[in-house]
């Protein structure tokens, strides 16, 4: 039992010593991890408060109630009152993304409910752009009718929310990244802790050891996974004071992190046994990261994009580890499965990924 | 003079092709470079066909006149603003609870008696009489059942609810500038007409608008690493000490590696490009196949003259590989690569005037979708203007790094 204790912790020293030699890799790591919080906020930023152009050529309370109004329903459009020439010098700068133009009478028009029309200049820049755009006037209009009392109008909606407290979509998405950092810090670091065995060709040396070969690299895995987990932290420590999100339930968020710095250890561990390269892992993981992102419900509950993607979903991780961080932050059940059953499928994972790990690097040292 | 002009052009081919050589024996560095762009290229494929789809469950409780109308409108505009699916209220629920469905839509059994109460106008009809609209009317009500997890997408699908349900009442609240002849505005409650014209001749659609950009990430990618890691290289096994003290001006060794690295872009995106084409995933228009030749010259040069001053400042491959990947991610999402850039907040959008990719991923969007090359001229002398300067900067580094 000694030997193999002190083999784990001499192996585990080891790799902290190679750490703090490397310092300039750890903080290019940490920046991989922030970069995916920095990238999905900077995606969140992008789906709602169009920039759009109001020339306001009438003046009166309903005109500004119908820009209001346009302002107001459902995040599409970000108002900026211009004059005609300012709007269409933004619009060919592309600072704007269309022209409202309100006409001269437009208030009288509306007090004494007769017809108008309003010119709508868009810039098509792409279809998804001049869809959004385009789809967002008749629930202005409509808010704007109902607000005044129109007659006319026969159908409303009732709306029921099955969540009491809806959460912002940046609060929503670094959440899902939380995962995602995790998988690039602890997936980069146990892999090149590994494939710098095969690099430095140091792996033949361990089969001298009084112990298992595999134990004085489990401990340099330990290691990793121990640094990872700090990196980790940091990050939701970031989450949590820079986005004010306050966890609703702190022990499932840091059981849920640890989980996930145990299972992508492990892959990659298994990455570094494949691979046997340093160079290209972080770009591997970082474009493994990228895939694994879309298709983990980190945007919305998974199972909206479908039943075929859904079932693809369940074979990464990091769809079990959202649902779980997502429940452990807003409240949020975002996966049809419990969150029991999340974590039993994250155990599973993690011996799996363990499993694996051990299996591949053990053929790897008798090779 | 030119012979010795022929002897420099020779010395400078002869380093660029050494280091294409060098490079094309190095599977892993080609991996470290491909990877991320092929990875974002498939992540936006697969996010594009989940645009403005959330799945809806419509309940019809009622079967009269009116509810078979709004029933007819929503499966009208299935497949565009949402995916439907029609079932009974139990089910329904069911669907939503084990979120095969984002909302369920009942149209209750009392709709059409509810739409009867509130009379829609005639045509040629003057309002005087607001009192029964001001004292409420009872409209008929449409119960909505929402999984609002976040807001973006709660936001879509109540959007979505909305256009529809105005539909009933109003069909003509937008009108395509095209269709002036349409006018059904008589029976319009909102009493407005949003007529909406475009500015382009032509609305590419999403899924070429964001995976095109992925070439610019592509050359991006193979240039700042390429050029990065042969850099580092030198450094590192001590070649570069041999460089500087070859019998050779600095400035034709500077300029042959900087040319290796545009050549190793080249070496990537000309097949590429070539399956492109051929594939018919890109079809420029006529005449701009030199307009695009130039936006990917000159990104390649951009890309050299920065991976050499990350090859030159950093130390080891690896971290070198890290820096690549990281710098070329934060310049593609900048310059508007993953994100339609005027979404942006103001003072982003700003700051994106300063990030050279956005005046590639434009000249390239305005050379293979636009007939009119628009504002090309302007992105082109940004982007040879940042070529220079990368060049200049990038070969001072490098020479420095050598003589160090």
């Amino acid at each position: 039992m000694t030997p193999t204790l002190t083999a784990l912790g001499g192996g585990f020293r080891a790799e902290i010593q190679q750490l703090r030699r490397s310092r300039l890799l750890i903080v290019l790591t940490a920046v991989e991890a922030v970069t995916f919080l920095v990238l999905v906020s900077i995606f969140g930023l992008t789906g709602t408060h169009v920039p759009t152009a109001v020339v306001d050529r009438d003046g009166g309370s309903l005109a500004r109630q119908w820009a209001q109004e346009m302002s107001a329903t459902y995040h599409t459009y970000g108002v900026r009152y211009m004059d005609a020439r300012s709007a269409q010098q933004a619009l060919g700068r592309g600072d704007v993304a269309a022209i409202l133009y309100i006409p001269p009478g437009f208030s009288q028009h509306m007090a004494h409910h007769s017809m108008i029309r309003i010119h709508f200049l868009v810039d098509n820049v792409n279809a998804d752009l001049t869809t959004e755009v385009e789809l967002g006037i008749p629930p202005a209009a409509r808010a704007f009718g109902v607000a005044n009392h129109f007659p006319g109008i026969r159908v409303v909606s009732a709306e029921k929310d099955l969540v009491r407290h809806e959460v912002g979509f940046i609060p929503y998405l670094v959440v899902s990244a939380l995962a995602l950092a995790a998988f690039v810090v602890a997936g980069t670091l146990a892999a090149s802790a590994v494939a710098r065995e095969f690099e430095n060709r140091t792996l033949a040396y361990l089969k001298l050891s009084p112990t298992h070969p595999l134990v004085p690299l489990a401990g340099r895995l330990l290691a990793t996974a121990t640094v990872s987990a700090i990196a980790v932290a940091v990050a939701a420590v970031l989450v949590v004071a820079g986005y004010g999100v306050a966890p609703a339930s702190p022990a499932a968020l840091a059981a849920g992190l640890l989980l996930c710095v145990v299972i992508f250890s492990c892959i990659g561990a298994g990455l570094g046994t494949l691979v046997r390269r340093t160079l290209p892992l972080s770009a591997l993981i970082f474009g493994l990261a990228l895939a694994l992102y879309l298709d983990s419900g980190s945007l919305e509950p998974a199972r909206f994009y479908g039943n075929r993607l859904w079932v693809i979903a369940h074979t990464s991780p990091v769809y079990y580890a959202v649902g779980i961080l997502q429940y452990a932050v807003h409240d949020l059940r975002v996966t049809p499965e419990t969150v029991p059953v999340n974590f039993a499928a994250l155990i599973g994972w993690a011996l799996l990924a363990a499993g694996a790990a051990w299996l591949g690097l053990r053929r790897a040292v008798v090779a | 003079v030119i012979t010795r002009a022929a002897r420099a052009l020779r010395h400078t081919w002869t380093l660029a092709a050494h280091d294409v050589g060098l490079w094309r024996r190095a599977p892993w560095a080609i991996a470290a470079a491909l990877i991320p762009p092929v990875a974002l290229g498939l992540l936006l494929y697969i996010l594009t066909f989940n645009l403005g789809h959330q799945p809806i469950a419509l309940v019809q409780e009622a079967h009269g006149r009116y509810s078979d109308h709004i029933a007819g409108i929503f499966q009208a505009q299935a497949g565009d603003i949402y995916s439907l699916v029609t079932t009974d209220r139990a089910n329904a629920m069911r669907l939503l609870d084990s979120q095969q469905v984002a909302a369920v839509v009942v149209i209750p059994p009392n709709f059409d008696a509810g739409v009867a109460r509130c009379p829609a106008l005639q045509p040629g009809q003057i309002i005087r009489d607001y009192t029964y609209a001001r004292s409420g009317c009872p409209a008929a009500k449409l119960q909505v059942t929402l999984n609002n997890a976040n807001n973006n997408f709660a936001d879509e699908i109540r959007r979505a609810l909305s256009e529809t349900v105005s539909f009933f009442d109003a069909p003509d609240v937008v009108t395509p500038i095209s269709e002036t002849q349409l006018d059904m505005s008589d029976l319009n409650p909102y009493r407005v007409n949003v007529m909406t014209a475009l500015t382009r001749a032509n609305t590419v659609d999403y899924i070429h608008y964001a995976v095109i950009p992925c070439l610019v990430l592509l050359i991006l990618s193979v240039g700042v690493t390429g050029t990065a890691l042969l850099c580092a290289r030198d450094i590192e096994r001590g070649t570069a000490r041999h460089l500087a003290l070859a019998p050779v001006s600095p400035v034709v060794l500077v300029a042959g590696r900087l040319l290796g690295g545009v050549l190793v872009s080249v070496v990537v995106i000309v097949p590429t490009l070539a399956i492109a084409a051929g594939s018919g995933l890109i079809a420029p228009p006529t005449g701009h196949w030199a307009a695009l030749g130039l936006v990917f010259l000159a990104t390649a040069v951009c890309a050299a003259g920065l991976g050499a001053v990350l090859g030159a400042i950093m130390r080891g491959s690896r971290a070198v590989s890290m820096a690549a990947v990281i710098v070329c991610t934060y310049l593609f999402f900048l310059g508007g690569g993953f994100t339609t850039i005027q979404f942006l907040p103001t003072w982003l959008h700003r700051m994106t005037a300063f990030v050279p990719t956005s005046y590639a991923i434009d000249g390239l969007r305005q050379s293979l979708f636009y007939p009119r090359l628009y504002g090309f001229t302007a992105d082109m002398r940004v982007l040879l203007g940042t070529a220079a300067v990368a060049v200049v900067v990038g070969g001072l580094v490098v020479r420095k790094a050598w003589t160090r």
